[in-house]
């Protein structure tokens, strides 16, 4: 490990200093609820690209993206592929976000609320809501797991709980003074700082371990799959479909995305900032995924080394020996079965169901998530002195400027369509200027505990997943329809929302009991795509089957 | 200069689109840093100079 120098926490420092002295210093400039939630829509060009990119590109991102070059290869870095795609085509063509801009909207459910009626309106920001804060919970402990492999710490104790308390109560001080203009211009900095030490390190890699090198390991690792997603039994078609889904569905609707259209001086601003941070979406993925093959490059599957010298002292030394000897992410059988059917070879370095269970149940989902967590142990030991302090500086600017947008982004919808019904009377710019602040730190504190303090128990990506399906496969709808289906109506807008939640929700039900279990976990995408399908079906035949108004369907036969 | 040049023909011949793609990504995302960094601060200067005159009128 070579930890941290004090020239690496002098970086690190000067950085936070600077980005909490300017971030609290543009606090003078609001005074109205545009201001703290749309920076009264005076965001230019270049500055929304330094924003969205910033925004875009947290340590979560970077752990995930990275965990997907580690488990996939070069094939891993699809999904940005995809997004580059929808985000250049949805800004080049301005499908939905011009009409959504030019309406004056400050949030999409209230774009929704002219055509599907104030209900609808209030439903949406409940989904909204829901599928945003409960993906951001990860954000924390995720984030502080990298910076303590990356700071080479060991994970015990309540380092990691403390260091992520600590950030966002820094981030969470000046989004609540200055909302969304502080979120722009400490955004600004922090891709600067971000982009330098992702460009830096990334040509590190490359000249020290060289092309030759991560290439040859993807071959050895991954075979064909790892340059091909069509031939990753991983990926295939229904994965890429059912990312290009997803990747447009955010596009459209993501709050942290729409809202830099929404705070854009005009329709041709917004649309020229997807275009032009369309490609940042390749270098998202691909980054960090050339970080995640690097790692496994240089220190291999090595899953033990994920441990705290705590957690590695609760396994007995002979399962020590058989997870140290493991194939690449298959630690643990999953059933006596699956067990039985391994070779005796394999069997020597695979846990039994009888194995796991002897081991704590934190202990057992850390190592299957091992994989997520080489990417920083390599960074520790490959990145030298001075250099580490511009990665930690470049990794909190990723992760701050996230976090503050997540907290103001979706606190805005909370504020302008949850609470919309009790706001009969028009709010002073003071009293809604102390409700949004609220809300943004309630946010936080909301943060703090789901997602840090707490320890949350079942299989929480399981739960992401669906909140994240409901999210974007019934607000897509809804927008799309919205702006271009004159007969789009209530009806079918609360059908779509309630099949976006019934579908993945049977998906999960479906996936423990019932005689298809085994199919709907192997077809997880497929049904994914269901989803989409489905709640755009209920869309058409929910808006179909309201009556039209006289005066219409007379219109309609002349 | 060889030893960059040797790199790129590498990244080119050996697996060339995931090669191609990684140069075209380093090269695009080292030149927008520095042109947004220039081009933001422009942004963030007029923006705020735009909220202080709107600030200042009554």
């Amino acid at each position: 490990m070579n930890g941290l120098t004090p020239l690496d926490g002098g970086i690190i420092g000067v950085y936070l200093l600077a980005t909490m002295v300017i971030g609290i210093a543009i606090r003078k400039y609001v005074g109205r609820v545009e201001d703290f939630l749309v920076a009264r829509r005076e965001m230019d060009v270049y500055l929304g690209i330094a924003s969205l990119a910033a925004t875009e590109f947290g340590i979560v991102s970077c752990m995930y993206t990275a965990q997907n070059g580690f488990d996939k290869g070069f094939a891993g870095a699809v999904p940005g592929l995809l997004t580059f795609a929808a985000m250049f085509l949805v800004g080049w063509t301005g499908f939905c976000i011009k009409p959504l801009r030019d309406s004056g909207v400050m949030t999409i459910p209230e774009l929704f609320e002219k055509k599907f009626g104030p209900r609808v309106r209030w439903a949406a920001g409940v989904v909204i809501v829901l599928g945003g804060l409960l993906n951001m919970g990860v954000f924390l402990r995720v984030g502080g797991d990298f910076l303590i492999h990356a700071c080479g710490m060991d994970p015990g104790g309540h380092k990691l709980e403390v260091m992520m308390t600590s950030l966002l109560v820094g981030v969470a001080v000046y989004t609540i003074l200055g909302g969304m203009l502080s979120v722009l211009v400490t955004d600004f900095l922090q891709f600067i700082m971000m982009s330098a030490g992702l460009i830096v390190v990334t040509f590190l890699i490359l000249n020290k371990i060289g092309w030759s090198t991560l290439v040859s390991t993807v071959e050895t690792y991954h075979g064909a799959g790892g340059f091909n997603p069509f031939k990753n039994p991983s990926i295939g078609w229904s994965y890429v479909i059912f990312n290009a889904l997803l990747n447009t569905a955010a596009v459209l609707t993501w709050q942290t995305q729409i809202a830099r259209v929404l705070s854009a001086k005009d329709s041709g601003t917004g649309r020229k900032v997807y275009t032009r941070t369309s490609f940042f979406f390749v270098a998202r993925f691909l980054i960090p995924g050339i970080w995640g093959i690097a790692a496994l490059a240089v220190i291999g599957w090595v899953p033990l080394k994920t441990l705290s010298s705590d957690q590695l002292a609760t396994i007995p030394p002979a399962l020590q020996q058989k997870v140290a000897a493991s194939k690449m992410s298959k630690v643990f059988a999953a059933t006596d079965q699956d067990y039985a059917k391994l070779s005796p070879d394999d069997q020597a370095r695979t846990l039994s169901p009888d194995e796991t269970a002897t081991i704590q149940p934190e202990v057992v989902a850390r190592l299957k998530e091992a994989s997520l967590h080489h990417m920083p142990l390599f960074l520790s030991m490959f990145v030298p002195a001075g250099l580490m302090g511009l990665l930690i500086a470049a990794m909190l600017a990723a992760d701050m400027s996230t976090d503050s947008s997540y907290m103001l982004t979706w606190g805005g919808v909370i504020y302008n369509d949850i609470l919309a019904p009790f706001r009969k009377k028009k709010w002073s710019d003071k009293k809604g200027l102390l409700w949004n602040r609220a809300i943004v730190a309630l946010i936080g504190v909301f943060l703090l505990i789901y997602g840090l303090w707490y320890k949350l128990e079942g299989d929480l990506w399981t739960y992401l997943g669906i909140t994240g399906t409901i999210y974007l496969s019934s607000m897509s709808t809804l927008l799309i329809a919205c702006c271009y289906w004159k007969r789009a109506n209530n009806w079918g807008a609360t059908a779509a929302i309630i099949c976006g939640a019934l579908v993945p929700i049977s998906t999960l039900i479906l996936q423990t009991r019932g005689p298809w279990t085994q199919w709907v976990t192997d077809h997880n995408t497929t049904c994914g795509i269901a989803a989409y399908v489905l709640v755009a079906l209920a869309m058409v035949i929910g808006s179909l089957l309201k009556p039209q108004p006289q005066a219409a369907a007379e219109g309609v036969k002349a | 200069m060889t030893t960059i040049i040797h790199g790129i023909a590498t990244m080119l011949r050996e697996h060339w689109f995931w090669g191609a793609l990684t140069l075209i990504c380093l090269t695009w995302y080292s030149t927008i840093t520095i042109y947004v960094a220039i081009r933001g601060f422009g942004d963030i200067r007029s923006m705020l100079r735009r909220l202080s005159n709107s600030k200042d009128t009554p």
